[in-house]
C-alpha cells in the first residue's frame, strides 16, 4: 500500500467516523474492550448462540420464500417445494431444523455456565433477567415455528399449548379463541403463527439480544474465578487481568465456531431428524383434525417442562408448576445471595446441589419421553420437587448455619414435600400406594443434602480465602 | 466405631446410586406394554438399480392404485432408476399424468372412504416415518383373519384397514400366536406368519419382491441420501481442518497470555 492510498483509506474512514462512530465502536467494544484472561470452554456458548441466531435468520429467510401458510398447502410446501423442488432446499431446511435444537443446547449450556460461575450476582442481575426473557422469547419462537410444517405433532402440540390458557377461570376460553382466531387450530392460527414466527419474535429476539449485550458491556464479563477484574486496574485504568476482546477472544471464538460446525453439520448431513428427537417421526403425517395421536409430546427441549405439567394432574396447577420453574430461574439473584460467585470456591454440598439441578432436569426429560402413565406422572411430580428444591434450598447456603437451623431447614423442607403429597391425595390426583413407593426421591435428596450438612458442617463451608487475581486460564481449563 | 469421611461418602454414594438405578428402571418398565413382534432384517442398497426398477414397477403399477406418493414427481425417478426419460415412459405407466406431475393416487378419496373407510396414507410420508425393516415385515406379514371386514390382518399393524393385496402373489398366510400383552392387558399376539395356501410366487421370490418395493420406497422418500453421503465428509472435513487451523492460531495469539513449560495454561 502506498502512502497516498493509505491516506485515502484513512480519509474515507474519517469521513464515516464524523458521521457514524465506527472506529470508536470498534475500539470501545472490541479491540480495547477488556475481557478476563481466564475464559474456559464454557464461555464459547454465548457467541455460538449468537451465530446460530444469525444462521436461523438466514436459513429462515429462504424457507419463508417457499413456504405457504395455508393448511391446504403447508405440508407439501415443506416436504415437496422446499425439500425437493428448490435447489438446496433440503440442506437449508435441515440446517434450520438442526439449528433450532442447537440453539437450545447452546442456550441451556450458556445458562448453566451463568449458574455455575454466579454470573447472575451483583452487578449482573439485570443481565441475567434479560437472558431469561431471551430464553422465553426463544421458547415462544420455537413453539410458533413448530406448527408451520403442519404435521400431526405440529397440529396437536399447538392444540395442547393453546389450550393452556383455558385453565384461566371464566375468561380462559374466550382468550384461547382469540389467540387461535378460531375454535380449533386452523387457517387463522397458521397465518398468525407464521407471521409471529418470521416477523414478531425474530425482531423481539434481536432487540433483546442487543439489550443483553449492551448490559453485558456495561458491567463487564464475569469469569470462572468470579473475580471482578475491574477492581484491580493498573495506572492507565486497564484491568491487570484483562486482555482486549479482539484479537484474543475473536480467535478463540473462531475455533469454537469451527468445532461447533463439525458437530452441527454431522447432524445436518447424517441425522437431520436426530433419531426422531430433532424432528418427530409423527410429523411426517399431515395434520388431521379427526385423528388425535395416542401420544402427544413436545420436542426434546420442552420435555422437562412437560413432565412438570403432567406431574400435577390439574390443568391450572400443572401450568403453574412449569411456569414457576421459569420464575425460579428469574429469581435466582434473589435466592442465592452468597457473596462468593464461582462454584470453584463454594462448599461441597453447594456443588452437589448445583449438579442435581441439571440432572433432575434431564431426568424430567427422560420421564416425559415415556407414555403418560400413572407411574410416569408420579415420578414426574417427585422429580419436579427435586428440581424446585435445588433452587429453593439456595438461601440455605447464603451464610454458615447452626446445627439447629440446619435441622429446621431439613424438617421444613421434608414437611413441604409431604404436604404436597397429602394435597395430591386429597384432590384424588394420585393414590397413596404409588406415592409412598416413590416419595423417597425428593425426601432422600433433601435428607442427603441437609443430613450431610448436619453431620459434616465443614461441607457447607465455602473456601476460606478467595483469590485476588485470576488463577488460571485457557480453553480446556 | 469411628467412621472416616471417605467411608461415609462411599456408603452414601453406593446407596444413592442403587436407588437411582431402581428409579430409572422403574420408570422404564412402567410404560404401557404391548408385546412387539420381531422385525425382519433388510439392508437397503440404493446402488442396486435392478432392485429399484423392480420396486418401481410394482409400486407405480400396484400401490399407486390406492396410495399417492405425492412427495415425488415422475420426472425425479429416471435418474434414480438409471433410465432415460424415453425408457422410463415406455416401461412405466404414469396413468395419463404429465411427466413432471406428482405421483398421486389413481383412486378418488371418496371411493377409498367407501371401500376401506379411510384415505390410504401417502407413501412418501410412510416411508419417512417407518423404518425399512418395519415396512419389509409389514409387506410380508398379512394373515387371514375372518374377524376383519377385509378378511386380513397384519402382524406389525394390528387391525390394519388395508386388505391383503398380495394374496394372489404370496398366497394366504396364517398367524403364529403367542400369549402376550396388548396395552398392558393379556392377549393373543401374532408374532409371525406361516404359509396357508400357495401363490403365484415362491416364498423367496415374494420376499425379494417386497425387499425391492421397500428399497424403491426408501429411495423415493430420501431423494438426497446419496448427495448427503457424498457431501457430508467434505463439509465436515473442511470444518475439522478449520478447527485445527483456528486452534493453532489461537495458541499462537495466546502464547503471549498463557505460558509455562509444565503447565502451559498458567497465566503470566
Amino acid at each position: 500500500m502506498t502512502e497516498t492510498s493509505r491516506s485515502r483509506t484513512l480519509r474515507v474512514l474519517d469521513w464515516f467516523d464524523r458521521r457514524l462512530p465506527l472506529t470508536a465502536l470498534w475500539r470501545t467494544q472490541l479491540s480495547e474492550y477488556p475481557a478476563p484472561k481466564n475464559f474456559n470452554v464454557w464461555y464459547l456458548f454465548g457467541s455460538l448462540a449468537l451465530l446460530v441466531l444469525v444462521l436461523q435468520l438466514a436459513t429462515g429467510l429462504f424457507l419463508a420464500i417457499h413456504y405457504q401458510p395455508n393448511p391446504q398447502l403447508a405440508y407439501w410446501s415443506v416436504l415437496r417445494t422446499i425439500q425437493r423442488d428448490s435447489h438446496w432446499g433440503w440442506l437449508i431446511r435441515d440446517m434450520h431444523v438442526v439449528g433450532a435444537s442447537a440453539f437450545f443446547v447452546l442456550v441451556y449450556l450458556h445458562m448453566y455456565r451463568g449458574i455455575m460461575y454466579g454470573s447472575y450476582k451483583k452487578p449482573r442481575e439485570l443481565l441475567w433477567l434479560i437472558g431469561i426473557f431471551i430464553y422465553l422469547a426463544l421458547a415462544a419462537e420455537a413453539f410458533l415455528g413448530y406448527l408451520l410444517p403442519w404435521g400431526q405433532m405440529s397440529y396437536w402440540g399447538s392444540a395442547v399449548v393453546t389450550n393452556f390458557v383455558t385453565a384461566i377461570p371464566v375468561i380462559g376460553k374466550p382468550i384461547a379463541q382469540w389467540l387461535r382466531g378460531s375454535f380449533v387450530i386452523g387457517l387463522p392460527t397458521l397465518n398468525r403463527f407464521f407471521i409471529f414466527h418470521v416477523f414478531l419474535m425474530p425482531v423481539l429476539l434481536l432487540a433483546l439480544v442487543l439489550v443483553h449485550m449492551i448490559a453485558l458491556h456495561q458491567v463487564g464479563s464475569n469469569n470462572p474465578d468470579g473475580v471482578e477484574i475491574h477492581d484491580n486496574v493498573n495506572e492507565t485504568g486497564w484491568p491487570r487481568d484483562g486482555i482486549p476482546f479482539h484479537p484474543y477472544y475473536t480467535v478463540k471464538d473462531l475455533f469454537g465456531v469451527s468445532a461447533f460446525f463439525v458437530v452441527f453439520f454431522w447432524f445436518v448431513f447424517y441425522r437431520p431428524d436426530g433419531w426422531g428427537f430433532l424432528l418427530d417421526k409423527l410429523n411426517y403425517t399431515p395434520a388431521n383434525i379427526l385423528h388425535t395421536p395416542s401420544d402427544i409430546h413436545p420436542l426434546w427441549f420442552f420435555l422437562p417442562f412437560y413432565a412438570m405439567l403432567r406431574g400435577v394432574p390439574d390443568k391450572l396447577y400443572g401450568i403453574l408448576a412449569f411456569a414457576g420453574s421459569f420464575a425460579l430461574l428469574a429469581c435466582l439473584p434473589l435466592l442465592d445471595r452468597n457473596p462468593v460467585r464461582s462454584i470453584r470456591y463454594r462448599s461441597p454440598l453447594y456443588k452437589l446441589n448445583i449438579l442435581a439441578m441439571p440432572l433432575s432436569f434431564l431426568w424430567l426429560g427422560y420421564i416425559a419421553h415415556g407414555f403418560a402413565t400413572e407411574h410416569n406422572m408420579v415420578y414426574g411430580l417427585h422429580v419436579t420437587e427435586i428440581f424446585y428444591a435445588t433452587f429453593l434450598v439456595l438461601p440455605f447456603f447464603n451464610k454458615p448455619r447452626s446445627p439447629r437451623a440446619t435441622l429446621t431447614w431439613l424438617i421444613l423442607a421434608e414437611a413441604v414435600v409431604w404436604m404436597i403429597d397429602v394435597w395430591m391425595y386429597s384432590i384424588h390426583a394420585h393414590g397413596w400406594g404409588l406415592m409412598l413407593l416413590t416419595d423417597w426421591i425428593p425426601s432422600l435428596y433433601l435428607l442427603l443434602l441437609f443430613g450431610m450438612a448436619l453431620l459434616r458442617p465443614a461441607w457447607t463451608r465455602d473456601a476460606a480465602s478467595l483469590p485476588e487475581r485470576l488463577t488460571a486460564g485457557g480453553i480446556f481449563h | 466405631m469411628k467412621l472416616s469421611l471417605t467411608s461415609v461418602l462411599q456408603r452414601w454414594t453406593r446407596l444413592g446410586a442403587m436407588l437411582l438405578l431402581t428409579a430409572l428402571a422403574g420408570s422404564a418398565w412402567a410404560s404401557v406394554q404391548t408385546t412387539q413382534p420381531p422385525l425382519r432384517p433388510i439392508t437397503i442398497d440404493l446402488h442396486d438399480q435392478a432392485a429399484l426398477r423392480t420396486g418401481a414397477l410394482y409400486t407405480l403399477h400396484m400401490c399407486v392404485a390406492c396410495h399417492g406418493i405425492q412427495g415425488a414427481r415422475y420426472s425425479e425417478l429416471p435418474p434414480v432408476l438409471g433410465l432415460s426419460k424415453e425408457d422410463f415412459l415406455k416401461y412405466i405407466s404414469t396413468n395419463g399424468r404429465h411427466y413432471h406431475d406428482t405421483i398421486t393416487s389413481n383412486m378418488s378419496e371418496a371411493l377409498m372412504m367407501k371401500f376401506v373407510d379411510m384415505a390410504p396414507p401417502d407413501l412418501t410420508e410412510i416411508a419417512h416415518r417407518r423404518s425399512p425393516a418395519w415396512l419389509y415385515t409389514y409387506l410380508t406379514s398379512f394373515y387371514a383373519d375372518p374377524a376383519r371386514p377385509t378378511g386380513a390382518n397384519n402382524v406389525v399393524f394390528y387391525n390394519v384397514s388395508m386388505p391383503d393385496v398380495f394374496a394372489t402373489m404370496q398366497g394366504l398366510q396364517k398367524p403364529v400366536m403367542v400369549d402376550g400383552l396388548r396395552f398392558g392387558s393379556p392377549a393373543k399376539i401374532a408374532v409371525g406368519v406361516q404359509p396357508l395356501t400357495a401363490g403365484t410366487m415362491s416364498r423367496a421370490q415374494f420376499d425379494q419382491t417386497a425387499k425391492d418395493i421397500v428399497t424403491f420406497l426408501y429411495a423415493v422418500a430420501h431423494p438426497h441420501q446419496q448427495e448427503r453421503m457424498r457431501l457430508g465428509p467434505w463439509i465436515i472435513g473442511l470444518f475439522v481442518m478449520l478447527s485445527v487451523l483456528t486452534y493453532l492460531i489461537y495458541r499462537l495469539y495466546w502464547a503471549r497470555v498463557i505460558t509455562g513449560k509444565q503447565r502451559w495454561w498458567r497465566i503470566r
